[in-house]
Parts: C-alpha cells; sequence; structure tokens
C-alpha cells in the first residue's frame, strides 16, 4: 500500500470512564485506549459498508484485518506511531471533503482513529484531529 | 544534546523534587514536544507511560488514579506538566472523581512523572438528536448526552474550515464529532469543538 495521506482523529475503547464506558472491545474484541490501536475503514466488507470511504473519492485503501499494524505521521510534527487494528472506523463518509492543515502540510478525508495511547504519543489528545500520513512500513 | 532523553531528564528531575521552569520545558512548542518523544512501543501493545482511569485521591503533587481496568496509578504532576480540563488550565482546577489520559515517564518506583494530563476529556461521535439554547442533545451509542455551549471558549469547525463560535449551522440529524469535558457521574459534557460535516 503507498502511503496514504487524510485525517486521523482518537476514539476511546475497552474498559474506559464518562460517556466512553460503553464503548467495548471495537470489531476485533481488544481494543484498549491504552494500547497502541487503530480504528481501520476496510477491516470486512460489512465494516466498508459502513465507512465508505469510496463515497469520498479515496482509493488504495487495503483490505486488512484485526492485528494488522499500520504507521501514522503527523504531518504538523513529523512524529511517528505504529498501531495494530482493533476496530472498524472512522466512518470516513460522513466527513467526505473535510481537510485539516499545519500551515502547508494538510490532509482531506478521515482514513483512521488512533487510541488515546497512541494518538497522545504524536500529538496532544486536545487538537482532536490532525493531518496525517499512513504507511504500512 | 538529543533533546527527548533531555526532556526525560528534566521530568524526572522535576518528579524528584528538583525545579524544573517553565522555560526549560516550555522551550518545545506542543507539536514539536510530541515530536521529540521517542516511540518504543510494539503495535499492539499497551503503553507503560500512558494511564487512565478516575482520580481517587489527591495528596500534594501526586494524583492517586484507579484506571478503568481497576490497575492503580501514582500520577507526579511537576511544575513542567501540561494539563488540560476544556481550557488549559493549573493544577488547582483538577478535582477527585475526575477522569483523565496521561503521558508521562514511568519512573522506576513506578510512578509516571506526568508530561500532559486530560481532565475528563472526551472525543465523542454523535449525531444531533435536539438543538437548544446553548445546549446540543446528542445520540451517542444509543444515549443521549447533554453538550454545553460555553461562552468564549466552545467552537465550530465545519468541513474543516476555520474553528467559529458560530453554532447556528448545526442541524438536527447531522453527524458531530464533539471534543469537550464531561461532568463527571452525569451524562453532560462543556463543548470544546465541534466538528461538523457541511
Amino acid at each position: 500500500m503507498a502511503a496514504l495521506r487524510g485525517e486521523v482523529s482518537w476514539f476511546c475503547c475497552g474498559s474506559a470512564w464518562g460517556p466512553c464506558g460503553s464503548a467495548g472491545g471495537g470489531a476485533c474484541g481488544t481494543c484498549s485506549s491504552g494500547n497502541y490501536q487503530h480504528a481501520w475503514p476496510n477491516t470486512s466488507d460489512a465494516c466498508l459498508a459502513i465507512t465508505r470511504p469510496h463515497a469520498c473519492g479515496i482509493t488504495g485503501m487495503s483490505r486488512r484485518g484485526c492485528g494488522f499494524r499500520h504507521y501514522t505521521t503527523n504531518l504538523c510534527n513529523g512524529a511517528r506511531v505504529g498501531t495494530a487494528i482493533a476496530d472498524c472506523g472512522p466512518q470516513t463518509d460522513l466527513f467526505c471533503g473535510e481537510r485539516t492543515c499545519c500551515g502547508s502540510a494538510c490532509g482531506s478525508n478521515r482514513i483512521i482513529d488512533l487510541t488515546p495511547a497512541a494518538y497522545s504519543a504524536i500529538a496532544s489528545l486536545s487538537t482532536g484531529l490532525r493531518p496525517c500520513s499512513v504507511n504500512t512500513v | 544534546m538529543d533533546q527527548t532523553l533531555d526532556r526525560r531528564r528534566l521530568l524526572a528531575t522535576a518528579a524528584l523534587g528538583g525545579v524544573v521552569t517553565a522555560t526549560g520545558l516550555g522551550s518545545l512548542a506542543p507539536e514539536a514536544a510530541f515530536a521529540a518523544e521517542a516511540t518504543t512501543v510494539e503495535p499492539g501493545a499497551p503503553d507503560p507511560n500512558f494511564a487512565e482511569g478516575r482520580i481517587g485521591k489527591i495528596t500534594g503533587n501526586m494524583l492517586l488514579v484507579t484506571g478503568s481496568d481497576t490497575v492503580l496509578h501514582s500520577i507526579r504532576i511537576t511544575d513542567g506538566t501540561s494539563i488540560w480540563k476544556l481550557h488549559p488550565t493549573t493544577f488547582d482546577r483538577v478535582a477527585v472523581g475526575d477522569g483523565l489520559y496521561a503521558r508521562g515517564v514511568r519512573l522506576p518506583d513506578g510512578t509516571l512523572a506526568a508530561d500532559a494530563v486530560w481532565v475528563n476529556i472526551v472525543n465523542l461521535h454523535a449525531h444531533i438528536a435536539a438543538v437548544g439554547r446553548n445546549v446540543l442533545h446528542l445520540d451517542h451509542k444509543g444515549r443521549r448526552i447533554v453538550a454545553h455551549v460555553v461562552p468564549d471558549r466552545s467552537a465550530a469547525v465545519y468541513n474543516g474550515t476555520p474553528a467559529v463560535s458560530d453554532m447556528s449551522l448545526l442541524r438536527v440529524g447531522r453527524h458531530v464529532q464533539v471534543l469537550g469535558a464531561w461532568h463527571p457521574d452525569t451524562n453532560e459534557i462543556d463543548i470544546a469543538t465541534v466538528y461538523a460535516a457541511a
């Protein structure tokens, strides 16, 4: 898979407090906010039918199963984190065309959601959304 | 000098009672600070330098936190710790019962010397069920969340455009991402930022 450029956000899963308390272990059943994990929009046919990245014109988003590793780079600072698939998401089609920039570094469309542990390794949780690139190496 | 090692030594010094000036850690801009952290955790594995849970006790500059998985964490707040609770804020605004995520450096005694603490932060994907005066009623995983608009703080980002305080374009039925701060033990949050598709 060639590096995919887009937006990264974060989500909670597993045992959690507050509104996240009902999050559960995700589509793979293993998701935990404290682990280096992520949600990927194309983990299965059923997942892809929900996330629909193609509706935003995204091609090259390969089918990857639970445990597959991706490496996400925050385009604002170059920080990079490796994570394993633990859930289906984000729901890309709900934000088609959305664009996030840091100066001239931009990403369009939501392509990956990281757990709080993983996102906070490359950005402050209070940023909520960052332009990113995602690769398999 | 390696910036990561330098930062870790500063945090450890602060955690052990040394003096760290704001200038010492503040020399790194927020994004640069995260870029400076080395990542050595295996994909899929838990990060020992990260903790989450609810604050059970505050003693001096130490937070005693019970993780959602029941693991206990001792989290030390240093002069260099950044604290977020709807806004960037100070240690005196942190309270027993608050939820948190924390990132820092795990010391040999198991204490986490915190680099950053996000108190009560939530990042919810939801649908707008109703819009009231300075409040959004959200459907989040089948449960109702009452999201308060906070004057001079809450902002809306419409399809990636710059954040604005005007919430008038938010419509019932639309999907939103809401970054905010939870009111402990309630179904209410304060809104920091609402991300909405156009």
